[in-house]
């Protein structure tokens, strides 16, 4: 088990599915509650919309830990021959759009979530636009996965399939009529087929040689020596925003400030998710600047664990509608309270976790 | 001055805190310090947005139970902020940047102090809505917080950075 989880190859083909199948039945739900009007059924299709997404940010990094894991380290390091390097640089290209229409259809899932208890009625944007980020996003993850079978399965690359099966024409036709094509190859292994398009510089070869666009990207956010600073301040400040929700609710949820309502505090919801929307968007930045600090750190897997019980605990609170409703002076059931003191412990080892990034990592 | 800073960075602690590699010295009080600003930013960010009219169903009134947790931040900041220089005594203290963390940080304070006074010692406060001093006071506690953050940030960029 420890072996499954610690190779990280392993991990991405896990978690991999996912944001497609896993996504889909969201869909499917969400899309049916606009017809039946089921409360229950589009309730179901946003919470699943936002966990999604949260499976996406470790779906994201561990993409970028499985090619440093397949390339392996020291002198000889590189990608087996099986694989197309082009292939997997569409595929990177494809995850970060992808990702980033999920995060952003999560963030908008969570807020209808979240309105949904505080007016009653959601305001009229909400269901389309959750609604047309919700089929981008699934348009945009459905290409990734299909750019990613891509790296392994040379049974379906176009322009392998392509050369294996004009070499399998000559061969067959060498066969037929001896002596009618000159230096037919033997047979035609699959290898011979993704060698050639290795050798021509992938499907693309006038492209192979320029940097994919989340490499430009990275080369963005470490080209300007402005640029990290300013990213990890914007950190801190979303840090910031981010604890005043941990602290301020999950205190009062906990029997603090007694006297204030906790219908009351869950006003205070929007800032803490805003906030890790900035951290979330910065952390994004330094991981493509630089993904070699994060794809063999331990701290920074740990670091991800923890953002997805995070989104979990997020989940149960946006789910438990009672704990909202108790009044002043009144505490909170046994759930709830233990939800709150994880959600202080979950941001606490987050922080950890990412201050360690180069102490015990090798971040910097 | 200059031989006492230069004392203090090659005192024991100093030493140990630069160079002994544990994860109890540089790296575990510079921990404390980001949980100090985490706890001390994040509450009184909360209770500025508040003043300025966020979450208005929040009565500001009994926020003023987190003012232990806030000075209890605050002071474990001052001590490992305090340690940290101890550490690189001779270039933080000819850096300008820290003069201006230090500036930010005092302006801060004295906004606290005020906004704990001023906005919360009135016995009204939740009755009546917020007078532009108020809010004047909470714009000035953020950009002060906002300020203190950037700068100390910055710390490890500009100057003679002695760390992380």
């Amino acid at each position: 088990m420890i072996d499954i989880l610690s190779n990280t190859s392993h991990v991405h083909l896990l978690l991999n599915h996912v944001p497609t199948t896993a996504f889909v039945v969201a869909l499917v739900l969400y899309v049916v509650s606009l017809f039946n009007g089921s409360e229950a059924f589009k309730k179901a299709g946003l919470a699943m919309f936002f966990l999604i997404a949260a499976v996406a940010i470790a779906t994201y990094t561990s993409g970028s830990a499985a090619e440093a894991w397949l390339r392996g380290v020291g002198a000889k390091s590189d990608l087996p021959p099986d694989v197309v390097p082009a292939a997997i640089h569409e595929h990177e290209d494809a995850a970060l759009w992808a990702t980033g229409l999920m995060l952003l259809t999560g963030f908008f899932a969570w807020l209808a979530l979240w309105q949904w208890k505080t007016i009653k009625r959601l305001p009229s944007w909400n269901t389309p636009l959750v609604l047309v980020l919700a089929v981008l996003s699934f348009v945009a993850m459905s290409r990734t996965a299909y750019l990613g079978g891509h790296i392994h399965h040379l049974e379906i690359r176009p322009d392998v399939v392509a050369r294996h099966q004009a070499c399998l024409a000559l061969v067959d036709e060498e066969v037929k009529h001896p002596g009618s094509v000159p230096n037919a190859p033997e047979n035609c292994p699959w290898q011979a087929a993704a060698d050639q398009v290795n050798a021509s510089g992938g499907s693309d070869p006038a492209g192979a040689a320029t940097p994919n666009l989340a490499r430009r990207l990275g080369d963005f956010v470490i080209g300007h020596t402005w640029m990290w600073p300013t990213l990890e301040t914007l950190h801190f400040v979303g840090l910031c925003m981010l604890f005043t929700v941990v602290l301020i609710v999950n205190l009062r949820l906990l029997g603090a400030i007694r006297m204030v309502p906790v219908s009351a505090v869950y006003q205070m919801l929007p800032i803490g998710m805003l906030g890790f929307a900035v951290n979330l968007v910065t952390g994004m930045l330094f991981f493509v600047g630089i993904p070699s600090q994060y794809n063999a750190n331990p701290v920074f897997y740990w670091k991800i664990v923890f953002v997805l019980l995070g989104g979990l605990n997020v989940m149960y609170f946006m789910l438990v509608d009672d704990a909202w409703r108790t009044p002043s002076d009144r505490d909170v059931t046994a759930g709830p309270r233990i939800a709150a003191a994880s959600a202080i412990v979950i941001w606490v080892c987050v922080l950890y976790c990412g201050h360690m990034l180069p102490f015990i990592g090798n971040a910097f | 001055m200059m031989s006492l800073l230069q004392q203090i960075e090659a005192s024991g602690f100093s030493q140990w805190v630069k160079q002994s590699g544990s994860l109890w010295a540089f790296p575990g009080i510079l921990l404390m310090h980001t949980y100090g600003m985490a706890i001390l930013v994040g509450i009184i960010t909360g209770i500025d947005l508040r003043i300025l009219g966020l979450m208005p169903a929040v009565p500001l009134g009994p926020l003023r139970r987190f003012f232990p947790l806030v000075w209890t931040a605050f002071w474990v900041n001052a001590v490992t902020g305090t340690m940290l220089l101890a550490a690189d005594a001779t270039s933080k203290m000819r850096n300008p940047d820290f003069g201006i963390k230090m500036l930010f940080i005092v302006l801060a304070v004295i906004t606290q102090r005020m906004i704990q006074t001023r906005v919360f010692g009135d016995p009204d406060v939740d009755a009546k809505p917020f007078s532009s001093n108020s809010k004047m006071l909470a714009v000035m506690s953020l950009v002060c917080w906002l300020g203190a953050i950037t700068a100390g940030r910055l710390l490890a960029y500009v100057g003679n950075p002695g760390g992380l």
